[in-house]
Formats: structure tokens, sequence, C-alpha cells
């Protein structure tokens, strides 16, 4: 380190923290280890949050003092700090609330504004230690829209800047008010999920403040450190965090303190509600025991052991394939019914999904406890910003979602297995991008997209469908040596799409960009298919040319045809009468390819893609065209409909008539 | 309990005897659906029968694939293929308006129905049925309504619980009310077509007012026995799919098909059997009416025993 930087770095350290060593946590970053299996800290620590929060449930509001303590790693002096207040986005002139009436959102529809859906990050003080209460110089910033209604990012101007490798610590008193849930966070009825209810500073990234507005489609970003918080809270509530719990006090109130620490998590939630019932549990790690906490409303309690079976399945998983799980606990709420809180992910703290009727064959609630499990690892230690690359958290969780499912419960079996019929999570990912394919590309900020139906579908389902196509190219195997890499390697920092990328091109050992290019990049469709088969005798010419079985020479050709602009290099697979097969590989560049071939043998069938490994291509019903018409699969369907078309009349002439 | 046994005895013995009646209206919907599923079938062979991947769809039942059949651009917007079938549907049930007078003519006759007499019967109250089912819809319509939108208000009251299953329930029970009521309008109903059939009521109504009479004093035994065969039906359709989905073996069409189709004729003849209860019930116990017969088409036409509420009286010999 550079003397002059040093110099910074100690007048920086010393005059931040020697007014406050009275009342206040030293102003520097513990290296605190408790929360986590590892004598040494595993982030780079930016942040520590110590928090005092009071909840009255009557009011679904809090009141709560939190000291932020920051380390200026980025080299620079800084003299400005943009904060999130994200609660402010349940507000109807909010971004996040005109988004969602734009363009849709995964859980409630905005049809009508109801008072109970306002939530409120209101800060009621803001002191820089040491350089006094700056509350007045609080200025709302709208980065990304300029929506000056949108009160979702604060920002303060110092008067002193904050030196390189110095600290400053923010003393914050603010109050809460929680919505009734309408994504993610907030409250229904007795119920409480609090998600980003703390101002929260942004991430210094690649030279320059990242601290976007809170939008109907993305999630978050921030960076490393520990957290310290105390929440006080009626006696009757049971309540679950991120981190782990230090102490529980019963005060004198009827009020109950529970305290919770966490190390290297970039992110801290809670939930409480009077009717949780709990499961505990523990999983082996190779790092040391982590303790499942799985906290099951009362008419799912049926449904605890297959949470956390599915639990363990995936810690199991992702340690094999991917790499350890290094936090001592994961705590998996099953949120109240109806409160659109379920299916999230926070450090150490993930909320599932289900409903007490689900059956056995019905895997919605394993799949979406595996998929927040999942987001430990993509968002949770691979912190990517979920802003601007809402793919690298979603979608290569989607993929990593279907490999560990395919895995647990069978490839065309891992959503539903029950009364006969069957799905399988691949080629759901794979219907969610087809239905959006043409619209958007995977790589650019998340609330750019068209619609929330296109960022799902090409944020999830597309990344995925990527994913799971490259491994036909650089084979499972390195892909799967290329996931681990990229999580020993990102883990604890803010990777970059470039980096993930990159990392596969290295472990692969292959120039990738052709396909990246189309596939990350750009929005070309892939769409291939079998344009035509025939067979028709050499000899068709010679009269009274009778066709034997064996005997007849044919001249047999088949067309395949690149529809759509994504190139891409396909199998074909071509199937004779005499039990012979032929497979060639057509690079895709031309817009089509016939194949000829002369044989005592007429061609049965062509496919692309025989080994059905490109997830890609949005119409597979074309890529596959046999000589005979088989007529069985769609008068299976009829019947099906037949049967439909006659319940019903007979329905509606049963009251009716 | 035992008139209800009886009830249901005789109507059984009424449908039982007249059998041919369930048949054509089955092979009327079957034919009637068939061109309802005609525009489905035309998209789903055209994408699937030269493909190896509608597999899927035959050896188990891929249900991500169905969806992404039903939503490729070229199997053609839903509407087309769903308002045949809706429309179909209309059809039937038109059909079944226009037939119906027929069948119950045919059920109140102690002998076989001469087919002249039965195209007679529908020809002669087709008017008479559409005004019977425009003051059904009038009745039921707004009762409906009124019952839907309480069950709505309960549900949403119910969802204030943090008991999840307690919306469920109150949905259930409300379902269940709902049914009810609507079996005890379709009781009166069918009684009331009955009467117009059988006495050649040309005021409908004044059937419906003499049907309600009737209904009274037997609104319990009445429900007991619709509902009895509601809930036969409802049996036989859980378990028919359930043995549908256990045991045909899912690439076998022909026992598919036979299995479906066996399912909807026995529906199809619950719904009759009530019908001939009814028949059984008018003939046996509906109180005093003045029935001014106006015509009377056949000597094979039953004469019907008018009876007070005391009890059956004696069947008049033809």
């Amino acid at each position: 380190m550079p003397f002059g930087k040093m110099l910074w770095c100690c007048i920086g350290t010393i005059s931040m923290s020697l007014p406050l060593a009275a009342q206040n946590p030293p102003a520097v970053i513990p290296d605190t280890t408790s929360a986590i299996n590892s004598r040494q800290p595993l982030s780079q620590r930016v942040v520590a949050y110590d928090i005092d929060a009071k909840y009255d449930p009557s009011s679904h509001s809090l009141e709560a003092t939190e000291i932020l303590t920051y380390h200026n790693l980025t080299g620079q002096p800084l003299d400005t700090f943009p904060f999130h207040l994200y609660l402010n986005g349940f507000q109807p002139k909010a971004t996040w609330v005109r988004e969602v009436r734009q363009s849709g959102t995964r859980d409630e529809d905005l049809d009508d504004w109801k008072a109970k859906f306002y939530g409120a990050g209101d800060i009621k003080s803001f002191e820089v230690v040491g350089q006094g209460d700056l509350t007045s110089q609080l200025q709302f910033i709208q980065p990304d829209d300029g929506n000056k209604d949108d009160r979702t990012v604060v920002q303060v101007r110092l008067a002193k800047p904050v030196p390189p490798a110095g600290f400053v610590q923010f003393k914050i008193k603010f109050h809460d008010q929680f919505p009734e849930t309408l994504a993610r966070t907030g409250w229904k009825r007795d119920f409480l999920l609090a998600g980003q209810w703390f101002p929260k500073v942004g991430v210094w990234w690649h030279g320059a403040w990242n601290c976007h507005q809170f939008h109907a489609t993305t999630e978050f970003f921030a960076d490393f450190g520990v957290y310290d918080v105390r929440i006080t809270i009626p006696q009757n509530q049971v309540v679950g965090a991120s981190g782990i719990q230090v102490s529980e006090v019963n005060n004198a109130d009827g009020t109950k303190t529970l305290t919770y620490h966490g190390d290297d998590i970039h992110d801290f939630a809670w939930t409480a509600s009077p009717h949780y019932k709990v499961l505990d549990d523990e999983f082996q790690s190779s790092l040391g025991t982590v303790k499942l906490h799985i906290m099951m409303q009362p008419a799912h309690w049926s449904q605890a052991a297959r949470h956390a079976l599915i639990l363990k399945q995936s810690l199991d998983h992702f340690e094999r394939w991917y790499g350890p799980y290094p936090y001592k606990t994961l705590t998996m709420v099953d949120p109240e019914a109806g409160s659109a809180a379920g299916g999230m992910e926070y450090p150490t703290f993930i909320t599932g999904e289900t409903t007490w009727w689900v059956p056995g064959g019905l895997l919605l609630p394993e799949l979406v406890v595996e998929h927040e499990f999942g987001h430990q690892y993509w968002y949770g230690m691979v912190a990517t910003n979920e802003f601007e690359d809402a793919w690298m958290d979603e979608g290569i969780n989607s993929y990593t979602e279907v490999k560990v499912l395919d895995s647990i419960a069978g490839k065309n079996t891992s959503i539903l297995n029950q009364w006969g019929i069957r799905a399988g999570e691949r080629q759901e990912q794979r219907r969610g991008y087809i239905g959006a394919a043409n619209l958007d590309p995977i790589a650019q900020d998340a609330w750019k997209y068209y619609s929330f139906g296109s960022y799902g579908g090409i944020t999830y389902g597309k990344t995925a469908s990527v994913l799971l196509t490259l491994e036909s190219i650089i084979g499972e195997d390195t892909m799967q040596k290329s996931m681990r890499t990229y999580f020993m390697r990102y883990r604890f920092t803010h990777p970059t799409k470039e980096d993930f990328l990159k990392t596969i091109e290295e472990v692969s050992g292959k120039d990738l960009r052709w396909y990246f290019n189309q596939a990350i990049y750009g929005s070309q469709l892939f769409d291939y298919e079998v344009l035509r088969i025939d067979s028709s005798p050499t000899d068709w010419y010679k009269e009274g040319i009778k066709e034997k079985k064996g005997e007849t020479e044919y001249t047999s050709v088949v067309w395949i045809h690149r529809k759509s602009d994504f190139v891409f290099p396909v199998e074909v697979q071509i199937k004779f009468d005499n039990q012979e097969s032929v497979r060639e590989h057509w690079d895709g560049r031309d817009r089509w390819i016939k194949y000829t071939y002369q044989k005592r043998a007429k061609i049965l069938s062509a496919e692309i893609d025989p080994d059905h490994k490109i997830l890609l291509d949005r119409n597979e019903f074309d890529n596959s065209h046999t000589e005979k018409a088989h007529k069985a699969p769609a008068r299976k369907l009829t019947n099906y409909w037949t049967f439909l078309n006659q319940l019903f009349s007979q329905v509606l002439a049963w009251f009716m008539v | 309990m035992k008139g209800t046994k009886s009830l249901l005895a005789a109507g059984a013995r009424i449908a039982g005897r007249n059998e041919r009646y369930v048949i054509w209206f089955y092979l009327l919907n079957l034919v009637l659906a068939c061109f309802g599923a005609a525009a489905f079938s035309n998209q789903a062979h055209a994408i699937l029968d030269h493909s190896l991947y509608a597999g899927k769809l035959l050896h188990g039942f891929d249900i991500v694939v169905l969806i992404e059949l039903i939503t490729r651009p070229e199997f053609g917007p839903a509407e087309a293929w769903l308002w045949p079938a809706f429309d179909l549907a209309i059809l039937f049930f038109l059909a079944t308006m226009l037939l119906l007078p027929g069948v119950l003519l045919g059920y109140a006759s102690d002998n076989r129905l001469p087919r002249g007499e039965f195209y007679h019967a529908c020809g002669q109250n087709i008017w008479r049925f559409v005004r019977l089912f425009l003051f059904f819809a009038l009745i039921a319509g707004p009762i409906s309504g009124i019952l839907g939108g309480a069950q709505n208000a309960l549900v949403k009251a119910a969802d204030q619980s943090s008991n999840e299953r307690l919306p469920f329930l109150v949905q259930l029970a409300c379902m269940g009310i709902i049914f009810l009521v609507l079996t005890a309008i379709r009781i009166w109903f069918d009684l009331a077509q009955i009467q117009v059939v059988v006495a050649d009521q040309g005021k409908v109504r004044k059937s419906i007012a003499s049907a309600y009479r009737g209904v009274k004093g037997y609104r319990i035994r009445l429900l007991g026995t619709y509902v009895s065969i509601a809930i036969l039906a409802g049996v036989v359709l859980l378990a028919g799919i359930w043995i549908w989905i256990r045991i045909v073996p899912a690439a076998s069409l022909a026992t598919a098909f036979v299995m479906g189709q066996a399912i909807l004729l026995l529906l199809l003849a619950a719904r009759f059997w009530q019908r001939a209860c009814a028949v059984a019930f008018y003939r046996d116990y509906m109180t005093a009416i003045t029935v001014e017969r106006e015509t009377i088409p056949s000597a094979s036409l039953p004469v019907i025993a008018l009876v007070d509420e005391g009890g059956p009286a004696p069947l008049p010999q033809t």
C-alpha cells in the first residue's frame, strides 16, 4: 500500500473511531467468525450494521436505530453515500408501483390501491459520527428513471470525505411502516416478513456508486459485512432471522429482545408470527455442522419433514458439485398463506411456499426450497449485481436448480409425478423461455425488460436453457467443473458477467464467444426444423417397377432448415427401415442443408438433436419428421378433449334443463 | 328414507324400461362433442403426427409438452378450438330441451312410446320448454348470483383467518349449499316440465305454480332422491377417472376411450334416473291439480292419477 494511502487510512481510522468509543460500537469492522464454520472471515468486509429495532405488531411498524460502520476500500476519498430505502417502493407514485401497474409483477396485481399496501422507511435522524447531524442534508435521488416521486434512494454528502481505507460511522434513527405484503416484504394478518427493512448503503463498484432505485423486477445488491441485530417484540411471537441467535431476554413489559449475529453476509431479514411450529435439524457439511431451522405454518406441519429433506439434499448436492456451505445456520420459513412472501432468499434465510393440500407427487414445495437455497450460492455468496445482472443469480440458480432436481427426482418428473401426469423442471424452464424468446437479450438491466413476463422468461428460463444447452458443447462434466471453479473463485465477491463467461471458457479451454454473443448478449432466435424427408426408388423411371423391401434401391433425401438467426451446430439422426441409423453433423451456417443417401432402405425418420441436449430450440415438434404418420398422440389428446367437451355439455344440461 | 328408496326404485324401473333415451342422448352428445373437438383434433394431428417429440404425450403424459403444444402459434388461438366446443355444448343443451318432452312422455307411459308421439310431444312442447327455461333462469339466476356473492364474501372473510384450510372449507360448504338450492329449483322445474308434458298444460306458469305446490311436504324426500343420485354420479366420475389413471395403460387409446365413454354414459344415466324419479313422484304424489287435457295424442298415453297429499292413489287402468 502506498505511504499516502496508509496515512489516510490511519488518520481516517483514528479520527472516526475515537469519539465513538464510549457509546457506539468501535468504528472498525469486526473480524468475528461465530456465525460461520471458519476461523477467518470469508469476505472482504466493507460494512458492519448494528441495529436495535422494536416492532409493534398492532401497527405493523418498527422503530430502530442503526449504526453503520463503513470501511472505505475504494482506494479514493468518498464524500457522498447513497442509501437504499426499499420500503418506500410501496407508495402509489413510486417507481416500483408504477412499473407493477405497467408490466406486472410476480405476486400481487395492483388493480386498486389500498391504504394497507403503503410502506415506508422514514429516516428520523441521520448523524455522521464526528460530523454531526446531517438529516437536513439528505436528498432523494432517482438515478434510473428520474421519477421525482420515487424515494427509494437517498443520498448524503459529507462535509469531510472519508479517506481511502478509512472508516465512517453513520447513526441512523428510522421508522418502518410495513405494507401488507405485495412482494417479498411486509405483513399478512399477524405474520411479518421483514426484508429490506433498514437503510442500506450502496455498493462502490467499478469506480462509482451502484445504488439503483427499487424496481418491480429488481432485487438487491450490497456489500459483505457483519450484522448485529437486536429485535424487541411481544413475547408470543416466534422469530427467525439471518445469522445465529445469540440471546433471548424477556423484558418486563411483555416483550422480549432477541439478538442475532451474522458474519460475511450482505443482508439481514427476519420473520415473526405467533403461529410458527419449528423443526430443528442438522446437516454435516465438510466445514462443520449446519443447523437447520425450519419454521412451518401449523397447517403445513405434516410437510416439515419434506422441507427438511429437500434442504439437506440441496446442501449435499451443492457441496459436492459447487463448494461447501460455510454458514452455521440456515433458516427456512414457510410464510403465512396468501402473503406474497414465499419464494424469497436472504443470506442464511429463505422462504418456501406450499399449501395444505399439496400431494406427494407435486414437488412445488421442493422446487421452491431448492431454488431459494440455491440463492445462498448464486447471490448469497457469489454476490452478483441483481439490478444489472439478474440472470447471474436467477438464471444461474435456475440452471443449478434443474441439475439438482433432475438428480433428486428425475429429469421428466422433477415437478410433477402424480396421477400419471408428469412435468420436469428443465422443460418448464424451457417453456418459460420460449414464451418470451424474441423480446429481450439476457444481458441487460433487470428493469429494462419489456414486461415482467419477459424478465421472468429470459432471466430464469432462457438462462437455464442456455446453460443446459452449453453442456452439449463443452460436456456436462466440464460445465460442472466450470461452475465449481466460478463459485470457489468468486464467492464473497461481486463478479461480473464476463467473470462468469470467461471462467467457463477457461475451464473448457474453448472459445465460446460465438455462443455467448448470440445466447447471452443477443436476442437471436433458435429454431431448426426437419423441412422434408423423401425416399423414392432410384430406378423410378423404369416401367413396371415393383418395390420390394430390402431389394429396391431408394434415393433418400433429408432437408434440414435453420428457420431463424441463431447459428448453432447440430447433430441429425436419420433412421432407415432396415434398422440402419446415420448421424450427421451440421454446422448450421447455411440456411439449410440436404443429405442424400442411396440405400436399399427407405427413410423412417430424421431427427435434429437426437440426444435432446439442446433446450434453446423454440419448437421441438418440428425437430423431427417421421415418414409415416403416427396418429396415436393426437388421438389420445382428442379423446381427452372430446371427453371434456361431453362432460361440460352434460353438466350444463344437468342443471339448465 | 323408505320413501326415498321407493322413489329411487320406481325411477330406476322407469329409466331402465326406457334406457334407449339415455343411449340416444349419449350418442347425440358424443357426435356433437366429436364435431366440437374437430378443430382441436385437426391442429393436434397437423403438429404431432410426424413428430417424434409427440411420444412424450403418448407414453405417459407430460403436461409441459401439452402446454407447449397448445401455445404454439401454429396450433391457433385458443378461441379457435374452445369456441366450437362451447358452441356444440350449447347445441346439446338446446337439443336436450327440444327432445326432453318426448322423453318425459315416454317415462310417463306404461308402454313403449311410439316414435310419432315422441316427436309430437317434442314439437308440441318446444315453446313451453323455452318459457320454462326462461322462468328457471329468472329464478335460478338471481338466486345463484346472490348465493355466489355471499360465498365470495364469506370466503373473503374466512381468508382473514390464519387457518389456511378455513377459506377452502367455507367454499366447499357454500358450494354444497348452492348445489342443494339449485337442485331444489331443478326438482321444482323438473316437475313443472313433467306436468307441462303429461297434463298437456299450455300455461307454464300454472305448471310452475302447481309443481311448487306439489313439492311442498316432499322437499326432503325429493331432495334426498336427487342428491343421492348426484352423489352416486360424483362417485362414478371420481372412481372412473381414478381407474382410468391407475389401470388404463397410457398408450392404450381404445381402452381409454371406452373408459371415458362409460363414465359419461353413467353420468347421463344418473340425470335420466333423476328425471324418472320425478316422473314417478309426479304419478304417485302430486297434489290435486286441475288439468284440462286439451287433446289426448294417443290411447297409449297414461292417465295420470291426481291425488291428495294424503298418499298415492291407485293408477286407473287405461
